[in-house]
Parts: C-alpha cells; sequence; structure tokens
C-alpha cells in the first residue's frame, strides 16, 4: 500500500469514528397539550420523533459497522506496514540476530500438538493428498473454537529439486494449506505463509523416507488464545 | 544402454574441428571446436630479480593457461627470452620485469617482434589490495592482444554456501564472505557495473530483495518485496532494471523493478491457476528474457519481451521426454542459452543454441547445475558434486576443458561478475 493510500484510509476511518462517536441530535420537547387537535400534533411529532430517532438509530448502527469494518482494515494496513518496516529493518541490521521465539499458544498440550503436525506432500506436487486434508481438518476445529488464534504455515521441499524453483513449490505447498483452511471457513487473515524451499530440511538425510518427511507445510503460531 | 549411449554422443556432439578462422575474432560461437594443437603457445618469463615477480609470472602464465587460449611452454628459465625468441620455442614471450619502482608485463609476438600488450603495474607486490586484480587484469589485455577478446581472469563468482553469500576470484583465489542480510541469503546476482548486488535474504519478517553496495555494503529493499516470496534478481544488462520473481497465495510471478529511478515495479507475468515463473535471465541487448514456467505442468524454458508480452515455450527439444528444467543464463553474445534439466531425475547442464534450436549437453559425471556465464562467452561456470562434494567448476564450450574453481564443501547458485578493475567487485 503506498504512504498516500494509507493515509487516505487512515483519515477516512477518523472521520467516520468521530462522527459515530458524537452524540445524537436531542429530540426538541413537545408543548403541553391544550386540546385534542394540539394532543393529535403532540402524537404525530412523538411519532415522527421515534422515526427519526430509530432511522438516526439505523444509521448509526450502519455508521459504526462501517467504521469498524474500515477500523479493522486500517489496523490490518498498519499491521502489514509495520511488518514491511521490520522486515526493512531486519535487512539493515546484521543475520541471525532474531531467532524465531515459541509462541506460548495457551492451548491444552493435544490440541497445540494437532495444530503443529505437519502436512506431506508428494514429490514436486502442491495439491492435498487425503492424508493431508484429514490433519488439516483437525486444524480446522481448533482454528474454529479458538478465533483469536492465528497461524503461519511454512512450506518446504526436499533436496532434489533447483534450489529455487523449490522455493516457489514450497509456496505453493503452504498456499495451498491456507486455501483449504479458508475455504473451510477460517479467515484468511489469521493465516500467514512462507516458503523455506529445500533450505530447512526437518530431516538431514538423503534417502526416500528423508525426503518424504521433508516435503511438507508445518504450522506455527503466531498469536495464542490469550 | 540405450540412454548412455546417446548421452555419450551428446557429450561429444561433433568431433574436434580446427579453428574456424572466417569468424570475427571475439564473435565466439559454440560448437566451433579449436584443435589444440592451433592455439599459439606462450612462455611467461620473469627478467628481473624482485621478490614478487615469481608470484606475477605464475599468475600470468596460469590466468593465460586457464583462458584455454594458449599453450603454455613451461618452466622457461629466467633471463633467456633472446634464446626462446631465436628458438621460436613460443608463438609468444611475456616478460614480466620491474618498471619505475613497479611490475611491466610485456608480451611480444616472436614472429614479428611486435609488442602484443604492455602493462605498467602500479604495484611492487600483489599482496597490496588490487595487486592481484591488476595482475589478472595485465593476462587479459594480453588474451585480447592476441585473440580479439579479452580474459576473465580479472573476474569474481559469487555464490552460497551453507545460507551465506561468498565470492571466489575467476581462479579459485580467495573464498571469502560477503557480509550480507538473512539467512540463507540466497540467489546472488551482479550489476553490470559491479558495483551492486542483488540477492533474496531470509530475515525473520519476510524474503525481500536486497540490493547491497558491494563496497560499502549499504543495503536497500526493493519495493514490494517487503510482502511475499521473492527470488531469483537479474538486473538489466544496462543495470537500469531489476526483473524477480514475486509468490503470493496464487503463484510466483515476474515482475520488473525501475532501479535508475528507484521506482515503480511493473508485473510481467500473470498467474494462471498457481503457475510459478522464475529465474529471469536478460538477452545481452535488454529486450527479451528467458525464464522458467510450469504453466503447462513441468518447468520449462519461456522467453518473452522485455514488457513481459510475446510469451512462448523457448523448444521443447527431445522427442517429448523434456525434463524439468532451471536455472536460464543467456550468453553474452546472445546466440545461446544455458539451462539445467534433469536427466533420469539427475540435473545436467545444456546449451541451446538459439539461431538452430539445438541442444547440447555438457555435463554427464554427477549432479551439474546452476551455469552461468564468464564475460567471454566462451567459459561457462556451474555447481557439480563429481568431486563428492558441490563446488563450482568451470567448462570451457570450445576445447571442453574442465577445472574446479572451490574447494569449500557444498557451493551452490554461482553468479559471474562483469570484468572487474582493481577496486571493483570488492566487498
Amino acid at each position: 500500500m503506498s504512504r498516500a493510500r494509507f493515509w487516505r484510509h487512515a483519515c477516512a476511518a477518523a472521520v467516520l469514528l468521530a462522527a459515530c462517536s458524537r452524540n445524537p441530535q436531542p429530540v426538541a420537547p413537545a408543548p403541553a397539550a391544550t386540546d385534542s387537535a394540539a394532543a393529535r400534533q403532540r402524537a404525530d411529532s412523538l411519532a415522527a420523533a421515534a422515526r427519526r430517532d430509530s432511522l438516526a438509530a439505523l444509521a448509526r448502527r450502519d455508521s459504526l459497522a462501517r467504521a469498524q469494518a474500515v477500523a479493522d482494515s486500517l489496523a490490518r494496513a498498519m499491521a502489514e506496514r509495520a511488518r514491511a518496516d521490520s522486515v526493512r529493518a531486519q535487512v539493515l541490521r546484521e543475520p541471525d540476530s532474531a531467532a524465531a521465539t515459541l509462541m506460548p499458544s495457551g492451548l491444552e498440550a493435544a490440541r497445540a500438538a494437532t495444530l503443529a503436525e505437519p502436512v506431506h506432500f508428494e514429490l514436486d506436487r502442491s495439491d492435498l493428498t487425503a492424508e493431508a486434508q484429514r490433519r488439516l481438518d483437525g486444524k480446522l476445529a481448533i482454528l474454529r473454537a479458538s478465533p483469536r488464534l492465528e497461524i503461519q504455515i511454512e512450506g518446504h521441499c526436499d533436496e532434489r529439486g533447483p534450489d529455487e524453483y523449490n522455493l516457489a513449490l514450497g509456496n505453493r505447498r503452504a498456499a495451498a494449506a491456507k486455501r483449504y483452511l479458508v475455504e473451510h471457513g477460517i479467515d484468511g487473515a489469521r493465516i500467514g505463509i512462507i516458503s523455506y524451499g529445500e533450505e530447512r530440511p526437518a530431516d538431514p538425510g538423503h534417502t526416500e523416507e528423508s525426503w518424504a518427511r521433508n516435503r511438507r507445510a508445518e504450522f506455527r503460531l503466531t498469536r495464542g488464545v490469550r | 544402454m540405450r540412454r548412455t549411449l546417446l548421452a555419450v554422443l551428446l557429450l561429444f556432439p561433433a568431433p574436434l574441428r580446427a579453428q574456424d578462422t572466417t569468424r570475427a575474432p571475439g564473435g565466439v560461437r559454440i560448437g566451433i571446436t579449436y584443435a589444440p594443437l592451433t592455439r599459439a603457445s606462450v612462455a611467461v618469463v620473469r627478467t628481473a630479480a624482485a621478490p614478487w615477480l615469481d608470484s606475477v609470472r605464475s599468475i600470468v602464465e596460469r590466468d593465460l593457461d586457464q583462458s584455454d587460449r594458449f599453450e603454455i611452454v613451461q618452466r622457461p628459465s629466467a633471463g633467456d627470452v633472446q634464446s626462446l625468441i631465436a628458438s621460436r620455442a613460443a608463438d609468444y614471450v611475456v616478460q614480466v620485469d620491474t618498471a619505475a619502482g613497479g611490475t611491466r608485463v610485456l608480451a611480444i609476438e616472436v614472429v614479428t617482434g611486435r609488442r602484443v600488450q604492455q602493462a605498467q603495474l602500479p604495484i611492487a607486490g600483489i599482496a597490496l589490495p588490487g595487486g592481484r586484480r591488476a595482475v589478472h587484469r595485465a593476462a587479459d589485455d594480453i588474451v585480447r592482444g592476441v585473440t580479439g577478446t579479452p580474459g576473465v581472469a580479472a573476474t569474481a563468482l559469487l555464490f552460497v554456501r551453507g545460507g551465506r553469500l561468498m565470492a571466489v576470484d575467476a581462479d579459485g583465489y580467495g573464498a571469502r564472505e560477503v557480509r550480507a542480510a538473512g539467512r540463507p541469503a540466497l540467489s546472488p546476482a551482479w550489476s553490470p557495473d559491479a558495483r551492486w548486488i542483488a540477492y533474496t535474504a531470509f530475515v525473520p519478517a519476510g524474503q525481500p530483495i536486497v540490493l547491497q553496495d558491494l563496497a560499502t555494503g549499504a543495503r536497500e529493499v526493493v519495493p514490494a518485496t517487503e510482502y511475499g516470496l521473492n527470488i531469483t534478481p537479474a538486473f538489466s544488462p544496462d543495470g537500469r532494471r531489476l526483473a524477480f520473481a514475486h509468490g503470493t497465495e496464487a503463484g510466483t510471478d515476474l515482475y520488473v523493478y525501475d532501479v535508475a529511478r528507484r521506482c515503480c515495479v511493473q508485473r510481467l507475468t500473470a498467474g494462471r491457476g498457481f503457475a510459478d515463473n522464475l529465474s529471469p535471465a536478460w538477452s545481452p541487448d535488454g529486450t527479451r528474457i528467458a525464464f522458467i514456467s510450469n504453466r503447462a505442468g513441468s518447468p520449462q524454458l519461456y522467453v518473452m519481451a522485455a514488457d513481459g508480452t510475446g510469451q512462448e515455450v523457448l523448444g521443447r527439444f527431445d522427442f517429448g521426454a523434456t525434463g524439468p528444467t532451471s536455472s536460464p543464463a543467456w550468453s553474452p553474445d546472445g546466440s545461446a542459452i544455458a539451462f539445467h534439466r534433469e536427466v533420469g531425475g539427475v540435473p545436467q547442464v545444456f546449451v541451446l543454441d538459439l539461431a538452430t534450436r539445438s541442444v547440447r549437453q555438457l555435463t554427464g559425471a554427477g549432479r551439474n547445475e546452476d551455469p552461468t556465464w564468464a564475460p567471454d562467452g566462451r567459459h561457462l561456470a556451474f555447481v557439480s558434486d563429481r568431486s563428492g562434494a558441490r563446488e563450482i567448476w568451470v567448462v570451457d564450450l570450445e576445447t571442453g576443458r574442465l577445472r574446479q574453481v572451490t574447494n569449500v564443501g557444498g557451493a551452490r547458485l554461482p553468479a559471474w561478475s562483469p570484468r572487474l578493475s582493481a577496486s571493483e567487485g570488492r566487498e
């Protein structure tokens, strides 16, 4: 997102938030009724005021929802910007500073293990096997039950393909796992993807078994239940 | 058995032929084979006694040898230049001595007595900064004086080892780490002026493409690569643009960044389904880009105009049995594209001749991958595990002569530099 667009969004959100936090216009107090005509007039004006009130309430609800949506997208944009800023900051620093920190999941051990279980792929494939789908179904239940959880899916490859092609392949594998979760109702904003190609094997061996273990997607928590 | 026979035939596609003298000097053509006996012979002799001259002499001699354009007359003793010339024991004599407080490298054509090349090196020792590079340049200039095309001794290769960026001189000297952002740092590429390198940096928050000033170490992130997967950067031959692959949840596509104006990222390929498009390789005139795409299933070699139009598959060459293809590199004269392709599950280096669309397999022993051209267009470096570990090797396409460049254990993704001055390409 460009800087200009970012600030347009920020301003729009600020205006909307200001609008909905303003107090509603007070309805003018009706004069005391002296006769039936006056009473009718008063009833009409009360009805009109009630209509105005409910319209105003509707409008308020609507603008609140809109403002909430804009605020959400603003928050996401700010998070994205913060991430981009940290990418730039990390490039300027020397390497190896930040090792992956372990996120306390707040999940009971069995559920945390199910969530972390890797999903495996066939050679040079990124489509999901029946077993991969079964494992993803296990994660679906946990993600649905704990809507605060956010994860990053890492795509990995075995060592046999070209290094750079494997980065694209790992990206496709992570994307395939994410797509499955999103198609089954998980908000895509909760799932990040990253590819490590063949750079981080789970098994350092050079056998068919090692390669099969290395063709995988891993699931890492980026936000716990609390 | 038939496969083996075919591989052998591919390895030796043509019998040795005499040098094709109808070609203009410097117009290197792949497939023309120099018969070793027709190469000029050269003797490199030291004619003064300064302590560093033995080193200079042996560097020049090895550079001329590794140019693959000379027969080296071995071990001429010092001081017998006149007898060498008189006996016509060599076609050329290179004399290494001192002059004006520095070093002189003088090449003489024996038959005519003509001075082919004279270099005055402002150094009294090769250990000084730029000293070796200056000697390499003198040797390269002798190659130019004799053949019309300079040698490539004054070049270096970037590569990756254990996730770290490394550089090594083209003669294998001085393998050293280039301090880079991220671990691993992958896919290093040179700018044509050798001032900048570009690479993929794996930092905790992403995988951006980083531009890094080699001399100062200053870094910047290519815009839009703060997000997603960003790999295989490649500078255009004029250095004004940088093509790279950007991966999202919808696949991987090629983009180009206007480096000259530090502005504007333009998309070149449009993903269909979840295709991957990566490894851009510019033609030397900057008008076309070869790349790898798996849009039709298996990754294959494609080409397009530099603005992304006119995308076409560049040859599905061998009998419908073409293996997955990767890592294209366009030759400096524009006539060929080198790449690697799996043959029976093992990568081998090939060269595609663009005029004839014919393909020549260069390697057969072990795994061989990631070719990169020397600026002279006749040498190709690649990664091979034929010695037991992955190392960088160089093949001379005209004679088939091979030499091992690195001995580091686990070299990958080499990128051959342009010609370097004494100060260029220094990390």
